[in-house]
């Protein structure tokens, strides 16, 4: 029995001190940095894509009726550039840091060779299981209840891949369009 | 000496591990990088979590994280509990079947323990990120995401094994009953399996999924090897039958089995084989008996108490039954040995491999000595057989027979001494019930005999 | 051109809904011209050589010459005639919706936004813009806000793989969708055939291409889900 709470206490604080060595991350994390491409700007760093940039991670909140930026503090990009220094020509591989999105952490690795990317992998995303779909749709029908109802409309447009005729009238568009928005 | 002539082609392969020291590999060695692969495939396991984790941001990812951890350590620990017990020869040989066996239920336990705490960190997490409840999340949890139904079911499987594999559980049910309960272990694990991959946020992709699949596939290859196939090529191979049933006394019998290249099995004295005999209400169960005398190129001794059960049904074996025989098992062998003074100690049953080794374990004359413990004179096995030995080995043999009350109490340090002289520079093999050899090892030790050289291996596991 | 307009305006006037009305003739005229999908329309007499282009009316030969410099531009990703036939509808979309914006504008109106099968400009502002998520029908992958929004998508969620990849010839699927985003009141014309040109690309090297041009952000979708997306992209977040 003795035995048996040690290991049970070792265990357990064993994965506690695991846990706490990992970065935790802030509010800035959602829906954070973006692939920077091989040469020009920030040259070969690679940062993660988010899962859902802001706007609709957030946006069961929609409580303000202003239509700018709504939680996020979107206007930090690239917390996640690692600094890898100069512009040109770099080569080799590049991991960016994750992208806490809410819903997993996202990371992805860029292979640049000559200034250019040649092999994107994508290490971690979370689309990956039922979990994350059902957490997707979570988050996006108090928007599309809002857009009909005609109440706090917060999308003027919507664009997306051409729209035919009957595309059209399956779309947000055309809901939009007839729900009157200004 | 006692070589005889038939032994002579057995012993003369095992003469170079027979000196003390020499040949064999230091005690403990293979049980050391055993115990230190573990850690390290452990430690892989943890790495890949935490490769794959970028950052943990809120209570429900400090608790999905943990369920993460746990899973994978549960994951990893089910395929290393399988390889302990795929009766893989030289864990068997160097480790010992009893060592591998406590190792296992250990084993067996912290992972029920990690599944439980897996499955619990895991629902917990995930109903918060989703704002449910508990309950509902884990409903969802198993009816919706892939593989869960199968993995659900695994679990209350190997929870179900694990009460069944309690001691206070284990002490109602007959040995064949509960070994066949507990093979649905196997059925739990391979439910089990799929959810990992599928869901696993750290075996998605790449190596860590790669590390799992060479996991559990190299374990099937193994397990299929050592449990099924080699067994079933030995069997044909060897042919063994019974070829006599010798009554010994005290309801005791000695079996011989006779077979084809029964050198080949490479059995050593003190080792045991687990048989299982193709007769009436013996065919399906396989226990574990040892060998009472070196094997020779004709037969295979065993000698058989008859405790109820299988045990009782041995006695009443037709000659020409046919034996499907797994091993030889055990590292209650000469190997262990380290000194060159040898005491066996053996008490009741114990005998049994103890007759083996005396007869065998190279030792010039007087650096022998076997110790017999029987409580009565008609429970004292192979009399003549080991007077005869010890009188062609030169070996001393003392048999200790009678209440305590008159012999004194042999497990007794001073009484140890006074029968053994030079007791602390022996090597000392144990055989015997189970509170019998802790007291006798206490009483060694306390005798000035180093714990390395105390070699005992417990049957009743 | 087989597609839907729609128009959000913010200060309407007479003068302006005067100009509604004429933007739409324009846009029926535009696609008189240029429907590849109307036998009778002066672009397919032309792709048949029934019509030599000096005869043609000078808009289409505009047309096609600006067809040709965003060709240089995007190293022959994007062409005038995919799969060999002769459509410039990659950039008479964009350019269409540019136009009513141009008939808006003189009218006096400074807020306004047209959709154009998916590709906006806007005027004024700030306009939110929602990226329909090209998986989920009815769901957005993101949201914009910005003055002078311009915002043209590229993908295969509607018509299937009608993008094609002018090097193989074959269609291009690396993505879902690719989404270019800008400001500046009549840039939809270019930026919506450099969308196509992109999505053509694939995803990294239309990325790469993207994020050398200046004042041009865009975001990929991939069929798995994937989401990526240029350095500067989250300013256009709203």
């Amino acid at each position: 029995m003795r035995r048996a709470i040690v290991t049970t206490t070792a265990t357990a604080a064993g994965v506690v001190l695991l846990l706490s060595l990992k970065p935790h991350g802030s509010a800035s994390a959602a829906g954070a940095p973006v692939i920077s491409s091989g040469s020009g700007s920030s040259s070969g760093t690679a940062a993660s894509t988010g899962g859902q940039p802001n706007g609709t991670a957030s946006s069961p909140a929609t409580g303000s009726s202003s239509g700018s930026a709504g939680s996020t503090g979107s206007t930090a990009p690239t917390a996640g550039s690692s600094g890898s220094s100069a512009s040109g020509a770099k080569s080799g591989t590049f991991t960016g840091q994750a992208a806490d999105t809410r819903y997993g952490p996202v990371q992805v690795q860029l292979v640049v060779s000559g200034g250019k990317i040649s092999n994107v992998n994508v290490l971690q995303y979370p689309n990956e299981s039922q979990r994350d779909i059902n957490i997707n749709s979570y988050a996006l029908p108090t928007l599309n209840q809002e857009v009909l109802s005609q109440q706090n409309a917060q999308i003027d447009m919507v664009s997306g891949a051409t729209y035919t005729s009957n595309g059209y009238l399956q779309s947000l568009q055309s809901a939009l369009d007839s729900a009157g928005i200004k | 000496m006692a070589t005889a002539t038939q032994q002579r082609g057995t012993q003369a392969r095992r003469a170079h591990a027979s000196r003390p020291g020499g040949g064999a590999l230091p005690v403990d060695t293979v049980a050391r990088a055993a115990l230190a692969a573990i850690a390290f495939g452990a430690l892989i396991v943890i790495g890949i979590w935490w490769k794959n984790t970028l950052g943990i941001v809120g209570t429900d990812q400090w608790l999905t994280n943990a369920g993460r951890i746990t899973g994978l350590l549960a994951g990893y620990a089910a395929p290393v509990l399988l390889l302990l017990m795929a009766r893989i020869p030289l864990l068997e040989r160097e480790i010992g079947s009893d060592r591998l066996a406590r190792w296992h239920a250990m084993g067996g336990r912290y992972m029920v323990g990690l599944v439980t705490a897996h499955v619990l960190s895991v629902i917990w997490g995930y109903s918060m990120t989703d704002h449910t409840n508990v309950v509902g999340e884990g409903v969802t949890m198993v009816l919706t995401f892939p593989d869960m139904v199968k993995a659900a079911i695994g679990t209350v499987l190997l929870f179900a094994t694990g009460i069944f594999s309690a001691r206070a559980a284990r002490r109602k049910l007959s040995y064949d009953t509960w070994y066949y309960l507990h093979l649905a272990t196997y059925l739990a694990i391979a439910l089990g399996f799929e959810h990992q991959l599928t869901n696993g946020a750290d075996l998605g992709s790449g190596i860590g999924r790669l590390f799992w699949y060479a996991l559990y596939v190299g374990t099937a290859g193994v397990l299929g090897w050592f449990r099924l196939l080699r067994p079933y090529l030995q069997d044909r191979r060897h042919q063994l039958r019974v070829a006599e049933v010798r009554p010994e006394g005290a309801g005791t019998v000695s079996l011989f089995l006779t077979g084809r290249y029964l050198d080949e099995l490479g059995a050593e004295a003190g080792q045991f084989f687990r048989l299982q005999f193709l007769a009436p209400g013996l065919r399906f169960a396989a226990n574990p008996y040892s060998l009472s005398a070196p094997p020779t190129a004709e037969y295979l001794r065993f000698t058989i108490k008859d405790l109820g059960g299988h045990s009782a049904a041995v006695a009443h074996l037709k000659p020409g039954t046919k034996v499907r025989a797994e091993g030889p098992y055990g590292a209650f062998t000469a190997r262990r040995r380290r000194s060159r003074q040898v005491l066996l100690l053996a008490a009741g049953v114990g005998i049994t491999p103890l007759r083996a080794l005396f007869e065998t374990l190279p030792a010039r004359p007087g650096e022998l000595t076997l110790l017999y413990r029987a409580s009565r004179e008609e429970d004292v096995l192979f009399h003549r057989e080991l007077v005869a030995i010890a009188q062609s080995r030169g070996a001393r043999l003392q048999f200790l027979v009678g209440p305590r009350s008159e012999v004194g109490d042999p497990l007794e340090p001073s009484t140890l001494n006074r029968l053994v002289p030079g007791l602390a520079r022996h090597d000392v093999f144990l055989c015997g019930p189970d509170p019998m050899m802790e007291s006798a090892v206490a009483a060694l030790t306390a005798a000035g005999v180093p714990r390395r050289n105390i070699h005992h291996e417990s049957f009743s596991f | 051109m087989g597609t839907v307009f729609s128009f959000a305006v913010r200060d309407p006037s007479p003068a302006v809904d005067e100009a509604l009305r004429e933007a739409v003739a324009r846009l029926h005229a535009i696609d008189a011209l240029f429907s590849p999908y109307r036998e009778e329309s002066e672009l397919s007499r032309v792709a048949r050589g029934e019509l030599a282009l000096a005869d043609a009316d000078p808009e289409l030969a505009e047309v096609l010459e600006r067809c040709r410099e965003v060709e240089t531009e995007t190293d022959g990703w994007f062409t005038a005639c995919p799969g060999g036939r002769l459509d410039p509808s990659g950039w008479v979309k964009g350019w269409a919706v540019n136009e009513a914006c141009a008939l808006l504008c003189r009218a006096g109106s400074t807020e306004h936004c047209v959709n154009g099968g998916g590709d906006i400009q806007s005027v004024g502002g700030p306009w939110r813009i929602g990226i329909a998520d090209p998986a989920r029908p009815r769901k957005l992958a993101a949201v914009l806000a910005g003055r002078d929004l311009v915002v043209a998508t590229s993908g295969t969620a509607e018509r299937g793989a009608h993008v094609v990849n002018p090097h193989s010839g074959e269609a291009a699927t690396d993505l879902l969708s690719l989404t270019l985003v800008t400001n500046g009141p009549g840039r939809l014309a270019r930026t919506d055939a450099w969308a196509t040109a992109v999505f053509a690309m694939g995803p990294e090297r239309g990325l790469a291409w993207a994020e050398r041009q200046p004042d041009l952000e865009a975001l990929a979708i991939l069929p798995d889900g994937t989401r990526l997306a240029t350095n500067g992209f989250l300013r256009f977040a709203g």
